[in-house]
């Protein structure tokens, strides 16, 4: 288990603000953020890159705040793989066991193993300025994992892939996750890789941790308007989805879901509450969904009002409408209404 | 060609301009390659004052090269990672050797080494620097030294410190992950360092010739012997001393441009 607590760090552009966190034995934990919120700098803290100004970190219940990295057994996976570019795929992955004085023939066998896992054994040879930025992350993950580290840090690892590559890549880290049972500390900008990925995750912003908790709760239930403005999204539903004759029919519970984007399985949806229609009598259009349900509450934020609409599944529809449109469909807590929206403007991941 | 050249007068002009430019260069240095018969030459290169002044200047080259590297490697590294109390003043003051005329460089240490009680101190220690082959490492290395510190402070700086962090996460020490991993990736800020110092501390005259004299068959480097030897009307011998020169820059100018040509010096 990893206990962070009232972890301070100043580096001027960056800093990390009274940080807290728990993070429990092979834990998939995610830290999400924008930019500059202090996410890289506190994986540095933790391996120990930097000293913390004030705090503590224990790793299995011993301080090692003072314990330089090389003594920590954390490893760390930068967005830019920071791979050793006069070394081969092999000499990489096999770096911190040759620090570690191990023997030629099981570095090349552990090498051989980690290469199997991470997809890189038949680029053994390559320098990494000749591999794509996929098969350089891999490179990058396998030589970390090589360590047996009790946590690896992953620095936004799938940000600087392409759609297709980073999406296969996270797919691969969750069953490595399931395969090592490594705790994983995995910072991202991108609420979806955190939904997909995270057991659990904390929510930064300048340098302080505003929200930790599962991907489902902390979506749910913003604590503060920071978090609610930065998953942007208002409308999430899990459910499987059918492919049937160009479009997707996902199945949330007891209603279907159309969505333009064509995907199988188990599935998440989510919709934007400013793409949601509501009115008071069912709309003959072009949209694919349309759904009838109650108004369950109704909320000012600010500019427009959100309306939450219960369809009849366990969690109500947000829909965000202007004060104009409020006032002139006379709308009311326990009214009946419609909500209709396209099927692109269903997203499916 | 000629045709198309004259219908832009301005083209016409600049290209002129440079092809005498590299012609002005070029000849006078074939004119000393030329200047004798190819035996005369072989000769006076096979001659004992020719083999003893080549084998001081790269022996001196080489010992002040390997100090320059040395005390470079260190001091870049400082400057390039981190900030601390007086670095812009040690920036500057490190440029200094490179403004300041070598002459003047080399009045300077003859006065540091032969009027002081610090340079007293070093003589009886046994370190005589003044007018011997010692006091010609010291001048190179007290001209060359900034070019090295730039090379490597460039090239140190163009490291991003993030692959120290992760061998250092791999096991390895402070130190390990320098030697390890960033002296590595410097190798050719090293080899281009490596190479000016050199040949610049072959060519190196002004300072050398005030702190170590020029002094036959005892400090007589290669630029000292041409200046000697041209002195005393030996022309065959001060030829054959400038065409070894000449080889040298040529040959360190060709490596440099192959190998380490996109390192910043200025």
């Amino acid at each position: 288990m990893i206990r962070i607590e009232n972890l301070s760090k100043d580096l001027g552009e960056f800093f990390l603000r009274d940080v807290s966190l728990e993070i429990n034995d092979g834990e998939y934990f995610m830290v999400l953020g924008p930019t500059g919120a202090g996410k890289t700098i506190l994986l540095e803290t933790i391996a120990g890159i930097y000293h913390a100004d004030s705090g503590r970190i224990f790793l299995d219940e011993q301080d090692i705040t003072d314990i330089p990295p090389r003594e920590r057994n954390i490893g760390m996976v930068y967005q830019d793989y920071t791979l050793f570019p006069f070394l081969t795929v092999e000499e990489n992955i096999g770096f911190g066991l040759k620090t570690r004085k191990v023997t030629k023939r099981e570095i090349k066998r552990r090498v051989e193993e980690l290469a199997n896992l991470m997809g890189v054994s038949q680029l053994l040879h390559r320098y990494p300025g000749t591999l794509s930025g996929g098969e350089q992350q891999r490179t990058a993950i396998a030589r970390a994992l090589i360590m047996e580290p009790k946590v690896l840090l992953l620095d936004e690892p799938l940000s600087a892939l392409d759609t297709q590559t980073a999406e296969r890549l996270r797919q691969e880290l969750k069953n490595i996750h399931s395969i090592t049972n490594t705790t994983i500390i995995h910072v991202t900008h991108s609420f979806e890789e955190a939904f997909l990925l995270g057991s659990r995750m904390a929510v930064m912003n300048k340098g302080e941790i505003v929200q930790v908790g599962t991907p489902n709760d902390v979506f749910r239930k913003p604590e503060s308007e920071f978090v609610a403005e930065f998953l942007g999204v208002g409308n999430l539903f899990q459910g499987k989805s059918r492919v049937d004759n160009g479009i997707a029919c996902i199945d949330v519970g007891d209603i279907n879901i159309v969505s333009a984007t064509l995907k199988s399985g188990s599935v998440h949806v989510s919709i934007r509450p400013e793409d949601i229609l509501v009115s008071t009598k069912q709309i003959v259009s072009s949209a694919r969904n349309s759904f009838k349900g109650k108004i369950a509450s109704i909320v000012d934020a600010g500019t427009t009002l959100k309306i939450a609409v219960d369809v009849g599944i366990d969690n109500p529809f947000i829909v965000a409408i202007t004060k104009q449109s409020f006032d002139e469909l006379n709308l009311k807590t326990g009214g009946e209404v419609y909500i209709t929206f396209k099927a692109s403007a269903v997203h499916v991941f | 060609m000629l045709k198309k050249l004259k219908q832009s007068k301005i083209k016409f002009i600049t290209i002129l301009s440079s092809l005498f430019l590299a012609l002005f260069i070029s000849v006078p240095i074939i004119c000393i390659v030329t200047h004798t018969t190819l035996s005369a030459l072989i000769t006076s290169i096979l001659s004992e004052e020719i083999q003893f002044a080549i084998r001081l200047s790269l022996g001196t080259a080489a010992i002040s090269t390997i100090m320059c590297i040395a005390i470079s490697i260190p001091a870049a590294y400082a400057l390039a990672r981190y900030d601390f109390f007086g670095k812009s003043f040690v920036n500057t003051t490190l440029d200094a050797p490179l403004a300041l005329p070598p002459l003047v460089a080399g009045v300077s240490l003859l006065i540091l080494f032969g009027t002081t009680s610090f340079g007293k101190a070093l003589a009886d220690a046994g370190l005589v620097l003044v007018f011997t082959p010692l006091g010609i490492i010291i001048a190179q290395f007290f001209v060359n030294v900034p070019f090295m510190l730039r090379i490597l402070r460039g090239t140190f700086q163009g490291i991003n410190p993030r692959y120290e962090h992760v061998a250092e996460t791999l096991g390895c020490t402070k130190a390990q992950a320098f030697w390890r991993v960033t002296l590595p990736m410097s190798k050719n800020g090293f080899l281009a360092g490596s190479i000016i110092t050199w040949s610049k501390g072959i060519g190196e005259f002004g300072a050398a010739l005030m702190l170590a004299g020029a002094t036959r068959m005892k400090t007589e480097t290669l630029p000292i012997s041409v200046f000697l030897n041209m002195s005393c009307n030996e022309l065959n011998l001060a030829i054959a001393a400038a065409t070894i020169l000449i080889i040298i820059s040529l040959i360190s100018l060709f490596v440099f441009e192959r190998y380490g040509g996109f390192t910043r010096v200025f």
